[in-house]
């Protein structure tokens, strides 16, 4: 085998590749343009939906409302909620969004507790839709003013028997969250990262893997190829090379775009500061160890499924099962609580995203590194043998 | 400069079983000569002129091209080739030049002798104005004349053109037909398959006429003609057909 045919088809491949507009498209602006703005735009509507319910009245039904008068005082004099006039149909209303929350008040609410002999006190019933985003804004507000209201009651109560407060809360509890900031910032970004740089990593080297492969067995140029002094691994490599450069260029841009969206005014994750993420140089080293040999993986198997298709539509209906099972891998990763089992490490995809989730956390893990390099490795091996050995096979390339 | 001798291809189809697309043909062609491989579709000619190119092994017999054995010597036999089929498509996103100096390099030539050679290529087939459009832009006739200089870019001494005027308009298949003649006169062996009798008439020296992977004769057109006691190439196929199947056609 002569490395200079290798480098011949690469380049060759690349300028093909560069002057592809499609390519251009997959692998350039989708990272670096695309899914930050996607990402970016996303955050920014639900932060202006969430906003747009908030500055709005909750309108609020109640029934009952002479059993608790003390109540309706409280939601009177909130400014952010509007007792509406009860009607009959006010399940109907509720659903139709005419009116956000209903209040069933029963009767002897606000009873005397020495006159209250019942075994459990009774229910305020509050009836909300769970799929509106007004509804649940008004039942925050009202919970918050039935705990006011609860308090006021239990006061009284105690103050007749001359008690305090303190006599049912003889003390109170305090959380701190002691998570350094880039950990807790590693965290979120570790549930969301992995899976979309895998993703990437495969989308990207998708569209020039079946062109230069099934693309080209049918436009009758791999004949051409197959009667030059190149010899058939030459030319599978020099392929190869050329989808682990596109796909690597892909992922990085898309880790560029990523970190863009995730550094702009944080629509997304409102508390946390991604920024206080700390990208050492050797996190990044760490990254890339575990995430080219994936690249390596990924454009071994889309050139493998690219040489055994008969043309390019027949190559893209084989790689949607790979590209499903990728995103599958990958998505377990999005689980907070999910840990791999040992053995798991070993299995590829679902071991780059689960190591890069701990690299975002801060754990550096040698055995997991490693495991997940060696694995992604000996899988992307087989596949490109494979793909050699079908470049050999009469009855692959001249199938129709 | 290629010798054939009882080359057998046997292909195994799911549906069909075992296939034999060339059952047991010899023929050989020498220096300055045009050979014909003439026959309808799913002769056998294609199989034929992939396994003296080295793209498919034979199954059986013993095939050489300038000397050398298609299997145990492919590499020096690909050197020795040029070929040309409606197959053998082009890049879109490249230059005729660009073209002709990747297959240049990858048919081991030094730049310079690439550069020299595509220049006097383009000269003798009139590509020049068109040098620098993308592939993508050109016309079929431009794109045939392309395909061609491909074929010729690292001087091989054996020529072999699959059916070259599929699909072109009457203008450029005689473009085309006329340097294949030019190529025989510059001494260059040809092998050449169609299913035009006309062209096969024009062009080939001798000829070989090919059906369901049989040669059922072979010679030249003057010798064809005496051996069958017609003067047209057609009638001559039409009468061997019929010897062969039984039928009328």
């Amino acid at each position: 085998m002569n490395w200079k045919n290798v480098r011949l088809i690469y380049l060759k491949e690349m300028q093909g590749a560069i002057r592809d507009r499609r390519t251009m498209i997959t692998t350039i602006l989708v990272p670096l343009i695309f899914y930050p703005l996607l990402f970016l735009s996303i955050g920014y509507f639900s932060v202006i939906g969430e906003r747009n319910s908030e500055s709005q009245s909750s309108l609020i039904s109640i029934v009952g409302a002479e059993n608790a008068p003390e109540l309706v005082n409280l939601l009177e004099q909130d400014k952010d909620i509007n007792i509406v006039p009860t009607e009959e149909n006010r399940v109907k209303e509720l659903i139709e969004g005419d009116i956000h929350l209903i209040i069933r008040v029963p009767e002897s609410v606000e009873t005397d507790y020495s006159e209250d002999n019942r075994k459990d006190p009774p229910s305020i019933i509050i009836e909300y839709d769970s799929t509106a985003q007004h509804s649940l804004v008004a039942k925050k507000r009202v919970l918050a003013l039935i705990e006011s209201y609860r308090k006021g009651i239990v006061q009284m109560r105690l103050k007749k028997i001359g008690l305090g407060h303190d006599f049912i809360k003889p003390f109170q509890e305090q959380s701190m969250d002691l998570a350094p900031e880039d950990k807790k910032a590693g965290f979120i970004l570790g549930l969301i990262l992995p899976y979309l740089i895998i993703i990437l990593i495969f989308v990207g080297a998708m569209h020039s893997a079946v062109d230069i492969t099934a693309g080209e067995k049918e436009r009758g140029t791999l004949a051409t190829l197959l009667v030059s002094q190149l010899n058939r691994l030459e030319i599978v490599l020099g392929k190869y090379f050329t989808v682990m450069t596109i796909s690597a260029v892909s992922m990085f841009l898309g880790l560029i775009g990523l970190s863009i969206a995730f550094l702009l005014p944080a629509y997304i994750f409102g508390e946390v500061s991604v920024m206080g993420v700390h990208y050492s140089p050797s996190l990044f080293f760490l990254f890339f160890l575990i995430l080219i040999p994936l690249v390596g993986l990924a454009s071994a198997l889309l050139i493998l499924i690219g040489i055994f298709a008969r043309n390019t539509k027949e190559a893209s209906t084989y790689i949607t099962p790979l590209y499903m099972s990728a995103i599958f891998l990958a998505m377990i990763s999005l689980n907070q609580g999910v840990e791999l089992a040992k053995p798991l490490f070993l299995v590829p995809i679902l071991n780059n995203s689960f190591v890069f989730k701990e690299l975002l956390l801060g754990t550096v893990n040698g055995t997991h590194i490693l495991g997940t390099v060696i694995s992604n490795m000996v899988v992307a091996f087989l596949a490109l043998r494979a793909a050699a050995g079908m470049f050999q096979k009469e009855s692959v390339l001249f199938r129709s | 400069m290629i010798e054939v001798n009882n080359l057998k291809k046997i292909f195994f189809d799911k549906k069909r079983g075992e296939v034999k697309a060339v059952n047991g043909i010899n023929l050989h062609c020498r220096k300055g000569e045009i050979f014909g491989l003439l026959g309808p579709n799913g002769a056998g000619k294609t199989t034929t002129l992939r396994i003296l190119a080295t793209m498919l092994k034979p199954t059986v017999g013993e095939v050489s091209v300038n000397g050398y054995d298609v299997i145990k010597e492919a590499h020096q036999v690909r050197a020795s080739i040029g070929f040309l089929s409606g197959e053998t498509g082009l890049y879109d996103r490249f230059t005729p030049k660009e073209t002709i100096l990747f297959f240049g390099r990858i048919n081991n030539l030094p730049d310079e002798e690439i550069r020299m050679r595509m220049d006097e290529i383009f000269e003798i087939l009139d590509m020049k104005s068109f040098q620098e459009v993308r592939v993508d832009k050109l016309s079929t006739g431009m794109k045939q004349k392309l395909s061609i200089a491909r074929a010729l870019i690292h001087n091989p001494p054996i020529l072999i053109f699959d059916e070259p005027t599929v699909g072109l308009d009457v203008i450029t298949a005689r473009v085309v037909l006329n340097y294949i003649k030019e190529f025989k006169n510059r001494g260059k062996c040809i092998i050449f398959s169609t299913h035009q009798m006309q062209e096969a008439e024009r062009l080939c020296d001798r000829i070989a006429i090919i059906h369901k992977g049989e040669i059922l004769a072979k010679g030249s057109l003057e010798e064809l003609q005496q051996r069958f006691q017609e003067k047209e190439l057609e009638e001559i196929f039409f009468k061997l057909i019929r010897v062969e199947t039984g039928v009328r056609p």
